[in-house]
C-alpha cells in the first residue's frame, strides 16, 4: 500500500495574497485618498467627472438652461472674446443671471476670494494658510460683512440683488456638481463648494478694501523714527510732500486750516519693540492682504477740449494681474439697471464702465484709513484696558479654523473700542480701520449705474466709505467731474502717522465732510486727472495721511498733466496713448542734471558710451531703449549711494524696498532726493556717517560709476546691447499660485514711474483694465489682460493678452450690437 | 468558436459594458470590482489578472476618447500638467489616467485570484 502523498505547503499561494493585498492596498490608498502632493487619483482624474471635465467647460456653445428662481427668461450672448451681454425682464433676474455667469466662469475665483475675508483657507489647502486665516478672523472682514448684511433693510436694492446673485452663483453650483463639471482646482484639492451666501459677496468687496487700503505704514514710521531718529524722520518722511507735484483739486478751500500737525515725538522702547513685532508680522503674510501702494491712472477730458466734441474718459486701474483677472466683462441690462463695464466676479453689479449718459473709473485715493492704537494694560486688570478714564473690558469673538490634513485652530480675537487687537504677544496694539466700518458701497454702485448726471453720481458717492476712491466722470453733456469719495477720518490730537496711544485722547472722531473732501466739477482747464498722487495742496485744511507713506510720488500724475494741459484739443487716441506712455517724469527731470554733473569728469570708455546713450534720450522707458536702463540703475545707485550708509549706521530694521508691504521707503526718499538734486544739493543727507563731507554731484558721480560697471558685470557686453527688455520683464500670476499657468515673464516697456505703470522685476502689478469713452463719438472701448475664463484649457483663458500687450482697446458693444457680431454664442436661461 | 472561447469573450464583453457604465456614471472604482468578479469566476489567474487590466484601461479609455473626440484634450492636458508640475508634459497626465484605471482592474482580478487560491479546495 502506497503511502499517502505528503501534503505541500502552501507558501507561494500565502506570498502571492500578501504581495496582492500590498499592491491593492497602495493602489486603493493613492486612488481614494491624497499623498503628499499628489490628489486622490480615482476621482482627480477619472475621465468622466474628474479634472478631464475641464475640457467640456472650456466650451461654450448656444445653450437653454433652466435655472431656480428665474421669474421670466433673461439672454445671455457672449462675443467671441467672451464678453458677457445679459439681458433680463427684471432686475431680480439679472442680478440672479449674472451671479450664474460669473460662477459658470469663475466660481474657484470667487471660492478663494470668500475663504480670504472669512479666513477659511486652511481648511483646503492646509496649515500654510493659517497664518493668513488668523490674521483675517483677527481683522475681521466677515464681522463686517455680516454687520453690513444685517444692517442691509429689507426695503434695499442692494439686498434684492445680493439675495438674487446668490441664488444664481447656488444654481451654477447646483448645476456643476450634477453635471460633474465643477471647476477642476476643485477636483484636485478634493473639495466642494459650499453655497453662496450674500454675505460672501460683501467678503469679496471686503478683500478689495483690504487689498487697496489697509495699511501697515504707521508701524512703519515708528520703527523709522525709533532707528533714524526724529529729526530725519520727519525731515525724510514729511506731511506734505517735498517735490513738486500736481493735484487735481487746487482748491480755494471752504475752510481755514484746523490744528496745525505736530512734530514728530520720540517713541518709547516698548512702543518701539511692539510696532517692530507687528510690522513683522504683517509682513510675512502674503502678497495682496496689506496694500501695497497705489498705482492707477484716471482722468477726463471736457467736451470744449475734445476733438469729438463730447467729453472724453480714460481709467485704468492698476492692481496685481493674475490668471483669472480680478475683473469680468459684461453688459447688464434690465428695466432698472444698465451699465457695461467690468464686475469683480462675486458682486453683483458693474464697478467700472458706463450706462446709456455717464462713465466713469476709479483710482485710490491713498488717504490715510488705518490707525494703530497702543491699548494701555495692567497686571490689576487682566482683560481690560485703559480708555476714556476707566478701565474697559475687552469684547471678545472667539473662531475656529479647520484646517485640513490637521487639527482645527482656534483664536481668540479681542476687540478694544478702536477695533481688533492684533498683536500676538507683548504691547497690546489695536487697528482702528475704515475698511471695518460697514459701507454698503453695493448700493452705491447700483446707483452710480442707475445715475444720469453729475448730481445724481455725486450724491450717490456720498454713501461711500470704505476704500476711498478717487471716481472721475465723464458724460453726453461734455461735462466731467472727480471726486475723491470715501471717509477721511480726523484725529482728535495727536500724531496719526504713527501709533497712538489708546486711552482716549488720540480717537478718530469723525471725518471731513463730504462737501469739502477733494473734489472737482468741469474745471477752467477742462482737464482731470487722478494717479494716486496727493489730490490738494499744502493749503488744504485737514489732514489726510503723509506725503511720503500712503500718497504716490507723483510722476505718473504729473506726466498725465503734462500731456493733457498742451495746447490743442484731445481724442480718444491721445487718451489711448497716454495710458500707454512710457515717459518717465521723473528722468526728464533729473537725466539732465547728472548729465551736466558729469560733464567735464574724466570717464571709462563704458561711462562714456553710457553717457552717450543717455545725450538725447526722450525718457521713454521703451524695451529697446538702452538709456532706460541706464537710467534706472543709475537711480537706484544714487539711492543706495545717498541712503543706504545712513540705514547701516543707524541699524534700520525697515528695508528701504521691501515688497509685500506698503511701504516702498525709496519711494518716498526718492521724493526726497528729487527736491534735494534741484534745490538743495548740500543738504546734510549726502553726507551720511563714514562717507565724510559730499553734496549731490559727488553722490551722482559714484553713483553713474557703480551703475555702469553693476550693468556691465550683469549684462556684459557694450552699453549698447544693455536694452531695457533685458531686465524688466512683466508676468501675469496664476491665482493659485501654480507657476506654469502664469504667463511670462516677458519684456515689457515701462516702470513704476510712467503712465504705462510696470514696477518691479518682473513686474506683477499694472493696469488691469484699461478703458476709453468718446461720448462724443459714443465710442467705448476696453481690455483687460488675461481672458473671461479661469480654466485654463479654455480659450478665453488668455486671449485677450496680446491686445493688451499691445496697447490696443476692443469695442465695448451694447448687446444689440453683439447680437450680430461674428462668432457670438447665445445661452437662453428659461425659469 | 470554441464554447470556452465564447464564454470568455461574453465575460471580457460583459465586464467592460459594466466597467465602462461605472465609470460613465461617476462610479470611476468600478473597474476594481470588476476585476475581482473576473478573479472570482475565472479561475486561472492567468486569463483572469489579463482580462481585469485591459477591462480597467478601456473603461478609462473610452470615456477619455470620447472626450478627446468631442472637445479636444490637449490644451485640459498640458494644464493639468503644469498644475501637477510637468511642465508642458501634457502626456503625462494622459498617461497616468490610464494607468490608474488599468491598476484598478489589475489589482482587483489579481486580489481576488489570490483570495480564490488560499480559499477554494485545491485540485488533487
Amino acid at each position: 500500500m502506497a503511502s499517502a502523498p505528503k501534503r505541500r505547503p502552501r507558501i507561494r499561494p500565502i506570498i502571492n495574497l500578501v504581495a496582492a493585498i500590498l499592491v491593492t492596498g497602495m493602489v486603493l490608498f493613492v486612488a481614494f485618498f491624497p499623498a503628499g502632493p499628489l490628489p486622490a487619483l480615482g476621482p482627480a482624474f477619472n475621465p468622466t467627472s474628474g479634472a478631464w471635465t475641464m475640457a467640456a467647460d472650456a466650451q461654450v456653445g448656444d445653450q437653454t438652461l433652466r435655472l431656480q428662481g428665474l421669474q421670466q427668461p433673461v439672454s445671455v450672448l457672449f462675443e467671441s472674446n467672451g464678453t458677457a451681454h445679459i439681458t433680463a425682464q427684471t432686475d431680480h433676474d439679472l442680478f440672479l443671471a449674472t451671479g450664474y455667469v460669473h460662477a459658470r466662469f469663475r466660481l474657484f475665483q470667487m471660492d478663494l476670494m470668500r475663504r480670504q475675508g472669512e479666513g477659511r483657507l486652511s481648511e483646503i489647502v492646509g496649515k500654510a494658510a493659517l497664518d493668513t486665516d488668523r490674521f483675517e478672523l483677527q481683522l475681521g472682514l466677515l464681522r463686517t460683512a455680516q454687520t453690513e448684511w444685517s444692517q442691509l433693510s429689507t426695503s434695499d436694492a442692494s439686498r434684492d440683488a445680493l439675495i438674487a446673485y446668490a441664488q444664481g452663483v447656488n444654481d451654477r453650483i447646483g448645476e456643476a456638481e450634477s453635471a460633474h463639471q465643477l471647476d477642476a482646482m476643485f477636483t484636485l484639492l478634493g473639495y466642494r463648494p459650499q453655497p453662496w451666501s450674500p454675505i460672501d459677496s460683501l467678503l469679496v468687496k471686503g478683500d478689495m478694501t483690504q487689498t487697496l487700503n489697509f495699511t501697515d505704514t504707521p508701524l512703519v514710521m515708528a520703527l523709522l523714527n525709533k532707528s533714524l531718529g526724529t529729526d530725519l524722520t520727519s525731515e525724510w518722511f514729511p506731511v506734505q510732500p517735498p517735490n513738486l507735484q500736481a493735484p487735481y483739486d487746487p482748491g480755494p478751500y471752504a475752510k481755514a486750516s484746523t490744528a496745525p500737525i505736530e512734530t514728530v515725538t520720540q517713541l518709547t522702547d516698548a512702543e518701539a519693540q511692539s510696532a517692530e513685532a507687528l510690522y513683522q508680522r504683517l509682513a510675512a503674510l502674503p502678497p495682496g492682504l496689506i496694500s501695497q501702494g497705489g498705482a492707477s491712472n484716471n482722468w477726463a477730458v471736457a467736451g470744449a477740449k475734445s476733438v469729438s466734441g463730447g467729453a472724453l474718459l480714460a481709467g485704468d486701474p492698476h492692481l496685481h494681474l493674475t490668471l483669472p483677472a480680478i475683473w469680468f466683462q459684461l453688459t447688464m441690462d434690465s428695466p432698472g439697471y444698465h451699465a457695461a463695464g467690468v464686475s469683480i466676479p462675486g458682486t453683483p453689479v458693474v464697478l467700472i464702465g458706463h450706462n446709456e449718459h455717464i462713465a466713469w473709473s476709479l483710482t485710490d485715493a491713498q488717504n490715510q484709513q488705518t490707525f494703530f492704537y497702543n491699548e494701555k494694560e495692567d497686571n490689576a486688570h487682566p482683560g481690560m484696558y485703559f480708555w476714556n478714564g476707566a478701565w474697559q473690558k475687552y469684547r471678545t469673538v472667539g473662531y475656529d479654523i479647520p484646517v485640513h490634513g490637521g487639527q482645527a485652530a482656534h483664536v481668540d480675537v479681542r476687540l478694544s473700542v478702536h477695533g481688533p487687537v492684533i498683536t500676538e504677544r507683548g504691547q497690546a496694539t489695536s487697528v482702528w480701520w475704515a475698511g471695518n466700518l460697514p459701507s454698503q458701497d453695493l448700493g452705491v454702485l447700483l446707483r452710480i449705474g442707475q445715475a444720469a448726471n453729475y448730481q445724481q453720481f455725486r450724491d450717490a458717492l456720498r454713501d461711500w466709505h470704505s476704500p476711498t476712491h478717487n471716481f472721475v466722470y465723464a458724460d453726453d453733456k461734455g461735462n466731467i467731474g472727480l471726486i475723491s469719495a470715501g471717509y477721511y477720518p480726523l484725529v482728535a490730537h495727536g500724531q496719526p502717522w504713527l501709533p497712538m496711544p489708546g486711552t482716549g485722547e488720540n480717537d478718530v472722531t469723525g471725518t471731513i465732510p463730504y462737501d469739502q473732501i477733494p473734489q472737482v466739477y468741469n474745471p477752467p482747464d477742462n482737464i482731470i486727472w487722478s494717479a494716486n498722487q496727493r489730490q490738494v495742496k499744502a493749503s488744504y485744511p485737514y489732514y489726510i495721511g503723509t506725503a511720503s507713506n500712503f500718497f504716490d510720488p507723483g510722476y505718473r500724475a504729473d506726466e498725465i498733466h503734462r500731456v493733457l494741459s498742451r495746447p490743442g484739443k484731445l481724442s480718444a487716441s491721445d487718451m489711448m496713448a497716454l495710458q500707454t506712455d512710457t515717459r518717465d517724469f521723473l528722468a526728464s527731470e533729473m537725466v539732465p542734471v547728472l548729465l551736466q554733473t558729469l560733464a567735464g569728469t574724466q570717464l571709462s570708455a563704458k561711462e562714456s558710451a553710457a553717457v552717450a546713450q543717455l545725450r538725447g534720450w526722450d525718457y521713454r522707458m521703451d524695451a529697446d531703449s538702452v538709456a532706460a536702463t541706464i537710467w534706472n540703475a543709475f537711480w537706484s545707485a544714487y539711492l543706495d549711494e545717498t541712503f543706504s550708509p545712513w540705514w547701516k549706521s543707524r541699524a534700520v530694521p525697515v528695508g528701504r524696498e521691501e515688497e509685500g508691504n506698503s511701504n516702498k521707503l525709496d519711494d518716498a526718499l526718492g521724493q526726497d532726493l528729487e527736491t534735494w538734486t534741484l534745490h538743495d544739493p548740500a543738504n546734510r543727507a549726502f553726507s551720511a556717517p563714514g562717507v565724510g563731507s559730499r553734496t549731490a554731484p559727488d553722490a551722482q558721480k559714484a553713483a553713474f560709476q557703480k551703475a555702469v560697471a553693476q550693468l556691465a558685470q550683469k549684462l556684459g557686453g557694450a552699453p549698447s546691447s544693455w536694452s531695457w527688455g533685458r531686465v524688466h520683464a512683466r508676468q501675469l500670476e496664476n491665482l493659485a499660485h501654480i507657476t506654469g499657468l502664469n504667463y511670462g515673464p516677458r519684456q515689457d516697456r515701462g516702470d513704476a514711474n510712467t503712465p504705462l505703470a510696470a514696477g518691479g522685476f518682473p513686474s506683477t502689478h499694472g493696469p488691469s483694465w484699461r478703458m476709453v469713452v468718446d461720448w462724443g463719438a459714443r465710442s467705448f472701448q476696453g481690455v483687460y489682460p488675461g481672458g473671461q475664463s479661469e480654466n485654463p484649457a479654455s480659450p478665453w483663458y488668455t486671449n485677450r493678452v496680446d491686445t493688451w500687450w499691445s496697447g490696443l482697446l476692443d469695442p465695448m458693444l451694447s448687446a444689440d450690437a453683439a447680437a450680430s457680431a461674428a462668432g457670438v454664442k447665445k445661452w437662453s436661461l428659461r425659469p | 468558436m470554441e464554447p470556452a472561447a465564447l464564454r470568455i469573450a461574453v465575460l471580457v464583453l460583459t465586464g467592460v459594458i459594466v466597467a465602462l457604465l461605472g465609470v460613465l456614471l461617476g462610479a470611476w472604482w468600478t473597474p476594481f470590482f470588476v476585476g475581482a468578479a473576473f478573479g472570482l469566476i475565472i479561475r486561472r489567474p492567468a486569463v483572469a489578472i489579463p482580462l481585469g487590466t485591459v477591462s480597467g484601461l478601456l473603461a478609462w479609455l473610452f470615456p477619455l476618447a470620447g472626450a478627446q473626440l468631442r472637445y479636444g484634450l490637449g490644451p485640459t492636458s498640458v494644464s493639468l500638467a503644469e498644475i501637477m508640475g510637468f511642465d508642458h508634459q501634457g502626456t503625462l497626465p494622459v498617461v497616468l489616467t490610464l494607468l490608474v484605471g488599468t491598476l484598478l482592474g489589475l489589482t482587483g482580478a489579481w486580489l481576488a485570484c489570490a483570495v480564490g487560491m488560499i480559499v477554494r479546495p485545491q485540485p488533487r
